[in-house]
């Protein structure tokens, strides 16, 4: 098992900022839909270094991305 | 490649790829910065792809950067060589080329120079991207005598002060004293001069960086790029940190990109004359480009 970024969509929304998506090593990987106005993580390709949590907590207090176990996911 | 080469025909289209397909209609091909750039990474499909590189590799980062950030990637080639930053540099949607080790910008010198002769009514852009091994130690004379012979294409060295990808031995561009798994008792000389190199050899456009600031890297790629076409070779030097020899916490790199800003990648640009000139003219273009586009949205949203 291994940690993954996870966006609380709710919180992340209140900010409209798009700043960690520009940060990740991964392309493709931490997107940001615009609709929605919130960051979404492509768990199956994010390597979980949490340089996005340096971003959204530590650069901007924001604190709205978590690492978590990523779930198995059923076939 | 083309926008033509690129571009599928309708009825192949469903047989296509998904990843193919998205990228011709969600990717960076024919658009302008703003609407698929560095700042607004996430929300277009990206011409870099899954990689094997590190978790938190900030080599990588850089990478994804320089990719999102090309003037035009339907009319660019890149080299590379042996050394962890090809591993993710070859899976972009651009053509790479890949040699013998450190001979990436004596291919880019052949390269360029055949450009210009079978396309010279277009700009197709080349750009060696390779590390400070490939870059300063193993590919050294080649790098040196590309810029002498004042070659028009890009150089970005992706400096990780170390090899990354054999595993830890010192380089040329490692600082004095660093402790690294095949240099246990410490580097006994010091970093070489790369952009003092660059200069003495002729490049005309020079920048030291630590990419912390994405907007500005990405305007030194595209500055880099658009001197290449015209006057002649450039040459861009980032910290790429390599979070695995250097032991550094993945959700610290960030942090540490900043440290050494302040330190030995202290922001430094040099431009010549003729380089100023190129600068002002081509971001004065964009500049109103990005007008026109603006005022045309209003005119539409009326
Ligand atoms: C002629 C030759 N010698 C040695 C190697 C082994 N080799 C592969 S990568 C590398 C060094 C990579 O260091 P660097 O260029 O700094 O890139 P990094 O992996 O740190 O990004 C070496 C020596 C090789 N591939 N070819
Ligand atoms: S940095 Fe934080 S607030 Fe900003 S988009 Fe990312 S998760 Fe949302
Ligand atoms: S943990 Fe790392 S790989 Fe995963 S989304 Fe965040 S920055 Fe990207
Ligand atoms: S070994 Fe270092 S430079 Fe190479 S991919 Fe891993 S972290 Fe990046």
């Amino acid at each position: 098992m291994y940690y993954v970024a996870k966006v609380d969509s709710d919180k992340c929304a209140d900010y409209k900022c798009n700043m960690c998506t520009l940060y990740c090593p991964e392309a493709n990987t931490l997107m940001f839909d615009k609709e929605n106005n919130t960051s979404w993580v492509d768990e199956d390709r994010c390597k979980g270094c949490a340089l996005c949590v340096y971003v959204c907590t530590d650069l901007l207090d924001r604190s709205c991305i978590t690492m978590e176990m990523a779930q198995a996911q059923e076939a | 490649m083309s926008m033509k080469y690129i571009t599928p025909a309708e009825t192949f289209k469903k047989y296509l790829p998904k990843d193919y397909v998205e990228l011709v209609d969600y990717g960076p091909f024919g658009k302008s910065q703003e609407e698929a750039g560095p700042g607004n990474m996430g929300q277009f499909k990206e011409l870099l792809e899954e990689h094997p590189m590190c978790s938190g590799c900030w080599m990588a980062y850089f990478i994804r950067v320089i990719f999102a950030a090309l003037p035009n990637p339907e009319e660019t080639v890149t080299l590379g060589t042996a050394g962890c930053g090809r591993l993710a540099i070859s899976q972009a949607a651009v053509p790479f080329i890949y040699g013998n080790y450190g001979d990436q910008n004596a291919m880019a010198s052949g390269l360029t120079r055949a450009f210009r002769l079978r396309f010279p009514e277009k700009h197709k852009d080349v750009i060696t991207i390779a590390g400070d091994g490939g870059t300063m130690d193993i590919g050294f004379s080649m790098t040196m005598h590309s810029w002498i012979r004042g070659e028009k294409f890009t150089t970005i060295m992706l400096d990780n002060e170390v090899y990354g990808n054999t595993g830890g031995q010192e380089s040329g561009m490692s600082p004095q004293g660093a402790v690294l798994k095949m240099a246990p008792e410490g580097k006994k000389f010091g970093k070489m001069p790369a952009t003092d190199l660059a200069k003495a050899a002729g490049c005309v456009y020079i920048v030291r960086l630590s990419p912390t600031n994405i907007k500005k890297a990405a305007q030194i790629i595209r500055r880099a790029i658009f001197v290449a076409r015209e006057v002649g070779p450039t040459f861009i030097h980032a910290y790429t940190s390599c979070n695995i020899e250097y032991s550094i916490p993945t959700e610290e790199v960030f942090k540490d990109a900043k440290e050494k800003e302040k330190g030995r990648f202290s922001f430094d640009e040099y431009m010549t004359d003729a380089a100023r000139e190129v600068i002002e003219r081509v971001e004065a273009e964009e500049k109103a480009a990005r007008k026109a586009r603006k005022e045309a949205m209003k005119a539409g949203a009326m």
